[in-house]
């Protein structure tokens, strides 16, 4: 038995090949292609075919893929009375939860399988955008087969066909962050999957895990916290002031990476162009962060994450704060199913030990002589 | 022994164990399984025989939720706040009634507590919440049971206890007191289990700093899964197909010649004889005396066969073969078992949840590259 790792850090729980993380070259690997060769030019389809299968898919198979994804993106009936009992208030997340618990719902259990995979993918966004204009007192908008899949997401957002811009940048988007090794989400959904559970099951646990502030809850707190800044002048003062509060920078720090994040790199990118106002201070902010944490730690590598400009770029899709954890979701689900799919290839049941800490057998005292 | 953070760097790639075997991934008090001794170990550190004769699934909960038994005021002032937070929100129920009256439990299970869980903002997992869950499972299994018969919703009774409570739902009339006995057993021996895959997955959610909705959901999905709680089940199952102890050996020889597993043994932790099966079975006779002649003439077979093909593996009866008698002896239909499963198992998870809390770090583990060698360039989809 090998000693406590706290978070298992550095303790290898799979064997894959969807995705590396190589941190100390700052490098993200889908299926053997670097991810800044894929971010330009592919689909998010194209990526989720290549994570499914390990293949780039031919004409052929990517319209044999779309059409699957677009002929799936409507409600059962089940998952349409759920989202409408939901208050109008309730966290996205918590509606995502619940709606695809009960989209997946079956009889009997059923072995995940791509057919089911695509099925997931492609109800997410449907989720989303319904939720999102009830919350606005607005009818739902029924999905168009004729749009890709980020272009659909933000035509039932907004009822509206949004700017080619507009799409490629979510395309973009969602194609950086479909997958990304062995994250705590994704781990979640293979510990669920190594038991031989169902796939909605497996992404049930993963929206929860995403859920969480120190994993995909971070572009909204990024938002929060420049928020709080206001403008690139009051940065620095603003900054300062926070660390003698020991307030943490939000969007800074990845266990793994060792360098910039590659993914940062391009959302950076990405929010100079479509997000000026949004870049100005981001930017500053980050220059501000990251010398401040320099000047504390100058032997700890320090560099801005995905979140940071992730928060810019959804913003500038036009969606609410609230909105980016579960389009996070939108874009991880294809990675998530990819490894629950490849977990049970080749599947043996996640049980790890536990130290036990607590105290030396003892009796019982029956409960009338208990103080 | 805690390892300091700020030395952990791994500069060589460490081996894999498949399925993280052996490998220590928390520290806990809550529970121990001493699987070389045959020993569960219940926080506080009670043996399960010890507690199992003169507990309620009540103290066990409050024991595992607190570390300490409860006295009389606190027992009292827990068993008022579950009462109270049996019934189910709005919502909750809005969601159950949406689905397919033939939906698998479990799937209605993860459904409508993530319904029941749902919430404006996150909230940091306290004790009040895991005493709302644990409450609120029996409603839920009881009326997607109820829904499945095609018969109405029975409401909750606050003056009954838990176990009690969940079989009057379930079948609208007084049950009779050994039935409370057997389920009430059965849930206490069945509330924690050191690190299985189902608090393990809790342990990885709450790791993020979600919510404990989040946690419980993705532990039943987890629970679902025939390697881990459908395994009772399928231990019934297979009693039903060999029907009498007559037929035991015949049914059992086929099965192993045509190299199919014996649902109920083998352990990953235990090396022993469970604990916990050790206590069911001594209750089986009593709870349900005829299917108890099956399993026990299956039991003596199959432990019999498994050791003439591997002597050398210590083979032996876990706690879902026996378990599976008690529960029918409570009056529990098949059906039911992996659900009910949970509806005790909640009491560990959320436990297991509200201890990570102390020292909460995100559980990111690594993973060995077997893909093909970075650096390979797209080809255009045109020329695909």
């Amino acid at each position: 038995m090998s000693a406590y790792v706290p978070g298992l850090e550095g303790i290898v729980a799979a064997q894959t090949a969807i995705s590396m993380v190589d941190g100390a070259n700052g490098r993200l690997v889908y299926r053997g292609y670097v991810i800044a060769d894929l971010a330009e030019d592919m689909s998010f389809e194209e990526v989720a075919h290549l994570l499914w299968t390990g293949r780039l898919p031919t004409r052929a198979e990517l319209d044999a893929l779309s059409l699957e994804l677009a002929s799936s993106r409507a409600l059962t009936r089940a998952a349409t009375i759920t989202l409408d009992a939901l208050p109008t208030d309730t966290d996205p997340m918590d509606v995502l939860r619940s709606v695809v618990s009960v989209q997946g719902v079956e009889h009997k259990l059923e072995k995940p399988s791509i057919p089911l995979a695509i099925h997931a993918t492609a109800s997410f966004p449907t989720i989303l955008a319904m939720f999102h204009r009830r919350q606005l007192g607005l009818a739902p908008i029924k999905p168009r087969a004729d749009l890709g899949h980020a272009a659909n997401y933000l035509y039932m957002l907004n009822g509206k066909e949004s700017s080619p811009g507009l799409v490629r940048a979510l395309n973009t988007y969602l194609v950086l962050l479909a997958d990304h090794g062995m994250n705590a989400s994704t781990f979640t959904a293979r510990v669920i999957a190594s038991t031989d559970s169902d796939l909605a099951s497996c992404l049930v646990g993963a929206i929860g895990a995403l859920k969480g502030p120190a994993h995909g809850g971070a572009p909204s707190a990024v938002m929060d916290q420049l928020e709080k800044i206001g403008t690139a002048d009051k940065a620095e003062s603003w900054m300062r002031e926070a660390r003698k509060q020991k307030v943490r920078f939000m969007g800074f720090g990845h266990r793994i990476y060792r360098t910039y994040d590659p993914r940062a790199k391009l959302l950076k990118e990405m929010c100079a162009r479509l997000n000026p106002k949004f870049y100005e201070l981001a930017s500053k902010v980050e220059e501000t962060a990251l010398m401040i944490l320099h000047e504390e730690h100058p032997e700890r590598p320090q560099a801005t994450n995905v979140e940071f400009y992730s928060a810019g770029v959804l913003q500038a899709i036009g969606l609410p704060k609230e909105y980016f954890p579960p389009t996070f979701a939108v874009s991880r689900v294809a990675g998530w199913t990819a490894h629950v799919l490849e977990q049970s290839a080749n599947n043996r049941l996640i049980r790890p030990q536990s130290e036990y800490i607590g105290p030396e057998p003892r009796k019982p005292v029956p409960l009338a002589e208990r103080g | 022994m805690v390892a300091n953070r700020a030395s952990v760097h791994f500069t060589f790639v460490p081996e894999f164990s498949p399925g993280l075997e052996g490998v220590v991934a928390a520290q806990t008090a809550v529970s121990e399984v001493d699987g070389a001794n045959g020993r569960l170990i219940y926080r506080g550190g009670y043996l399960i025989e010890d507690l199992s004769p003169v507990v309620s699934f009540e103290e066990v909960a409050y024991l595992l939720w607190n570390g300490e038994l409860p006295n009389k005021t606190q027992l009292d002032a827990l068993c008022r706040q579950m009462s109270a937070a049996r019934p189910l929100k709005d919502t909750a129920r809005g969601t159950l009634m949406a689905m397919d009256p033939q939906t698998d439990l479990m799937d209605t299970l993860r459904t409508v507590v993530s319904a029941q869980g749902a919430t404006k903002t996150l909230t940091k997992p306290t004790q009040e919440e895991a005493i709302a869950l644990t409450a609120v499972f029996p409603s839920i299994v009881a009326a997607a049971y109820r829904r499945r018969q095609g018969k109405e919703i029975v409401e909750p009774r606050s003056d009954l206890t838990h176990a009690a409570n969940l079989l009057w739902m379930m079948g609208d009339e007084e049950p009779p007191v050994e039935r409370v006995h057997f389920l009430e057993s059965y849930l206490v021996l069945l509330a924690d289990h050191g690190l299985n895959a189902s608090t393990f997955a809790a342990r990885v959610i709450a790791s993020t700093g979600s919510d404990l909705t989040s946690c419980v959901v993705g532990a039943i999905g987890a629970l679902k899964g025939p390697a881990h709680g459908g395994a009772t089940f399928a231990a019934r199952t297979m009693l039903d197909k060999i029907g009498s102890a007559d037929n035991a050996e015949k049914w059992l020889r086929d099965a192993h010649a045509r190299h199919e597993r014996f649902a109920g043994f083998g352990h990953r932790v235990y090396r022993t004889y469970d604990p916990r099966a050790k206590l069911l079975r001594e209750m089986a006779k009593a709870a349900a005396p005829e299917l108890h002649r099956t399993a026990a003439r299956t039991e003596e077979l199959a432990l019999q066969i498994l050791h003439e093909s591997h002597p050398e593996r210590p083979n032996a009866t876990n706690v879902d073969f026996w378990a599976s008698v008690v529960l029918t002896g409570a009056g529990i239909p098949k059906e039911m078992f992996t659900s009910l499963f949970a509806t005790s198992r909640v009491a560990g998870w959320t436990a297991h949840v509200l201890e990570s809390l102390a020292d909460l770090r995100i559980i990111r583990p690594a993973s060995v590259w077997t893909g093909p060698p970075p650096g390979k360039k797209p080809v255009p989809l045109a020329s695909r």
